[in-house]
């Protein structure tokens, strides 16, 4: 019997923080049926063949130069996922094709890490399937990938706590009531990662400001939240020199705007011609 | 020459160490390998290879499943009797019957006359196990060995067959049989043909505060209905497609339980829709009995949408040709396939027409029409793709294992009620304990 690869849920942070793959052939062969799937593994053990993540997109490219490639960024509460559809995706490729901008949408794929040479990691999402959804539904996969991630925190601490390694500390976790592809994940992203309880606090942080974002904004379809909040943010700061990129989301961090939140925002202002960027990094807003 | 292999048959010999075979044989074999000038590493893989596959692993009734091959069980018979059964087409004498040890039991097939009497410890080397009447069975032939071993290796034969008192969530397919206190949820009569003779059976369904399971009746409960709280001990344990059932028959003993106040469930409790269950666990079972699941539908599968089925026997067919019975006048029906993943687990789900035009929110003669209008077959499916690929669903229903993974065949589903709220501030309490006042420390790693 060949198990189905369970779709992952984690945020996007975790997931682009993720520069670790296996390939079975230099893993473990045995596996049964023959076939086995690569793996991406996230900081915290998730072993991630397929996802499923739910988010607004902000943008949409078409990059190809024979054939059609888009590219999507779609941005949940922490950050952004980058979304590759080509002419093997070609639902997924019409679908982005004639999408409007912003929109609510799920998608379902496999993880795709591209290095190009060693030290710089790519990770983005090859799609099987697209769909708009309503903003329930994003606020719903907010709080299950908020659960699942501190479940996975919880069991990586207890990993931390148990000082043991390998084939010990998988049954240890098995013992504690972690799933077998969770304690493999876990063991493995410890030896690669050396995983500490700082990064386990921050992710801890990034998942309350996730969960923080709920029910902010209209939620209506047509407003990315916080949209006006960064643009009087920006005409404040701006002293004629333009405003500074990094400068602008620690500031807008600062008064309780997220991440993801604020790049969304800003990207949205930049495509609706509000303000624009005359040097990398550097925004300006028209006045 | 010996000097320099030293260290690889230490370590051959540590990789072999379960295995029972000298240092001095292993040596003898590296030797013969490299004489033939065969490459070390080469010939150490051949060696590992040649003795692992003689290495038998020593397994628990328990954790036996079908289709294993060539391992070592130890256990009591508690009954055998001889069989003639036609084997390719020649008379062949077989002996079968239950082998136990202290944690379960199962049956046993022999296929050789070894003079097995009841009573008796015996260890199989080299067994290999089938599945027979959807439970493994350990099975014996010409290449196993047994051996017969003091009386006192494992309990005595009334104490391997005392039936165990068990919740029903735990009872499994190594029980033979089982002793609980249940209450009858449903109860219906039934006529069945047994060997040409009409019967009258009852079938309903029994349920505790742990998980319900069907059951069947081959002897009369009288004065028993629907809402009886009933003790049952001895009830025998038939499997189905990975769900355990009950029997009772004349060997049980079922009696009434009249003072019900002091048991953790009643027929409200044990009657409400269940709980839903996280799909990983359902995943790790073989079967479940009336679960419920929730999660997201990340595929809709092809096969979903308007069907054809051949009116006989309710296959679904092409160009209305079945492959049993020719060319017939197909019977048009809706249905959809789902996957359904909550972040733990993944089940295939089974939608027949009703709750499929629920679920889908347009009626088959819509759905027809779509097609019409399209042209094209496909139509449904896109739309059903397009209208449920990401949309929260649960489903109610048994689950069964195949070679492609779980399904749950629901009998009901639903869109769940948004809990957000109560979630969020379940989550809030989860990360509040060392959180206050850190907002800014937070970014700044």
């Amino acid at each position: 019997m060949v198990e189905r690869e369970v779709a992952q849920r984690l945020f996007a942070r975790e997931f682009n923080d993720s520069k670790f793959s296996i390939h079975p052939e230099l893993y473990e062969v045995s596996h049964e049926g023959g076939h086995a799937p690569n793996f991406l593994v996230s900081p915290v053990g998730s072993k991630i063949n397929r996802l499923f993540v739910a988010g607004v997109v902000t943008e949409i490219d078409n990059i190809g130069t024979e054939h059609d490639l888009w590219r999507a960024r779609v941005v949940d509460p922490s950050g952004v996922f980058i979304i590759y559809a080509g002419q093997y995706q070609p639902e997924a490729a019409i679908f982005l094709s004639t999408l409007e901008i912003p929109e609510y949408v799920s998608v379902i794929g496999k993880a795709r890490i591209y290095e190009p040479e060693s030290g710089s990691v790519f990770i983005s999402i090859r799609p099987e399937d697209i769909n708009m959804i309503d903003a329930g539904t994003r606020d719903r996969w907010i709080v299950d990938t908020a659960e699942l991630t501190l479940d996975r925190v919880d069991a990586f601490s207890k990993a931390i706590a148990s000082d043991l390694t390998g084939t010990e500390l998988i049954g240890h976790l098995i013992r504690n009531n972690s799933p077998q592809g969770l304690a493999e994940g876990i063991t493995l992203a410890l030896d690669h990662y050396h995983t500490d309880e700082g990064y386990l606090h921050k992710l801890k942080g990034v998942v309350l400001d996730c969960v923080r974002s709920i029910g902010t904004g209209s939620g209506g379809k047509d407003a990315v939240p916080y949209e006006d909040h960064v643009l009087e943010l920006m005409k404040e700061m701006d002293m004629g020199k333009g405003i500074d990129y990094a400068e602008l989301v620690i500031i807008a961090k600062s008064r309780g705007m997220v991440e993801g939140v604020i790049v969304a925002a800003v990207r949205k202002l930049l495509a609706r011609g509000m303000c624009y960027e005359p040097k990398i990094g550097i925004l300006k807003v028209v006045s | 020459m010996n000097n320099k292999l030293a260290p690889h048959i230490e370590e051959l010999t540590k990789a072999l160490e379960n295995i029972d075979i000298g240092e001095s044989q292993i040596g003898e074999e590296l030797k013969k390998l490299l004489d033939f000038r065969v490459p070390l590493d080469e010939a150490k893989r051949t060696i590992i290879r040649k003795f692992r596959s003689t290495f038998m692993p020593i397994m628990k009734i328990k954790d036996i499943t079908a289709g294993l091959k060539g391992f070592e069980v130890t256990g009591r018979i508690i009954d055998v009797t001889e069989k003639s059964v036609n084997l390719r087409s020649k008379e062949t004498v077989i002996f079968s019957g239950t082998l136990a040890d202290e944690d379960g039991a199962c049956s046993f097939t022999a296929w050789n006359d070894n003079s097995l009497k009841s009573g008796e410890v015996i260890r199989i080397k080299n067994a290999y196990s089938r599945s027979w009447h959807n439970r493994s069975e350990v099975n014996f032939g010409q290449r196993s060995h047994i051996e017969k071993l003091p009386d006192d290796t494992l309990p005595s034969i009334d104490e391997l067959c005392k039936t165990p008192a068990k919740k029903l969530r735990d009872v499994a397919n190594t029980d033979l049989s089982v002793s609980s206190v249940a209450v009858i949820l449903e109860y219906s009569h039934k006529n069945v043909t047994v060997k040409g003779e009409n019967v009258t059976i009852i079938e309903g369904v029994v349920a505790d505060e742990t998980a319900k399971l069907p059951f069947t009746s081959w002897v009369s409960l009288d004065g028993l209905d629907i809402g009886s709280v009933i003790r049952f001990e001895n009830a025998s344990v038939r499997m189905f497609r990975g769900v355990p059932s009950l029997n009772f028959n004349e060997n049980t003993i079922i009696g009434a339980v009249v003072s019900t106040e002091e048991l953790p469930f009643t027929f409200e409790s044990a009657n409400m829709i269940p709980e839903p269950v996280a799909i990983g666990e359902i995943m790790v079972k073989d079967g479940m009995f009336d679960t419920v699941a929730l999660g997201n539908i990340i595929s809709i599968r092809p096969g979903s949408g308007i069907i054809t089925r051949c009116p006989e026997c309710n296959r679904v067919i092409q160009k209305n040709t079945c492959r049993v019975h020719g060319t017939v006048e197909g019977v048009k029906d809706m249905r959809i396939k789902a996957i359904l993943d909550d972040g733990t687990g993944a089940v295939s789900v089974m939608l027949n027409r009703e709750l499929s035009e629920i679920v889908y929110g347009r009626s088959m003669p819509e759905a027809e029409d779509i097609i019409q209008k399209a042209i094209s077959q496909d139509a449904v499916f896109g739309d059903m793709r397009q209208v449920l690929t990401g949309k929260y669903l649960a489903v109610r229903g048994n689950t069964s294992s195949n070679e492609f993974g779980i399904m749950l065949v629901a009998k009901s589903a639903w869109f769940p009620d948004d809990n957000t709220n109560d979630r969020v501030s379940a989550l809030m309490g989860r990360l509040g304990n060392n959180r206050e006042g850190k907002r800014g420390e937070v970014y700044n790693g």
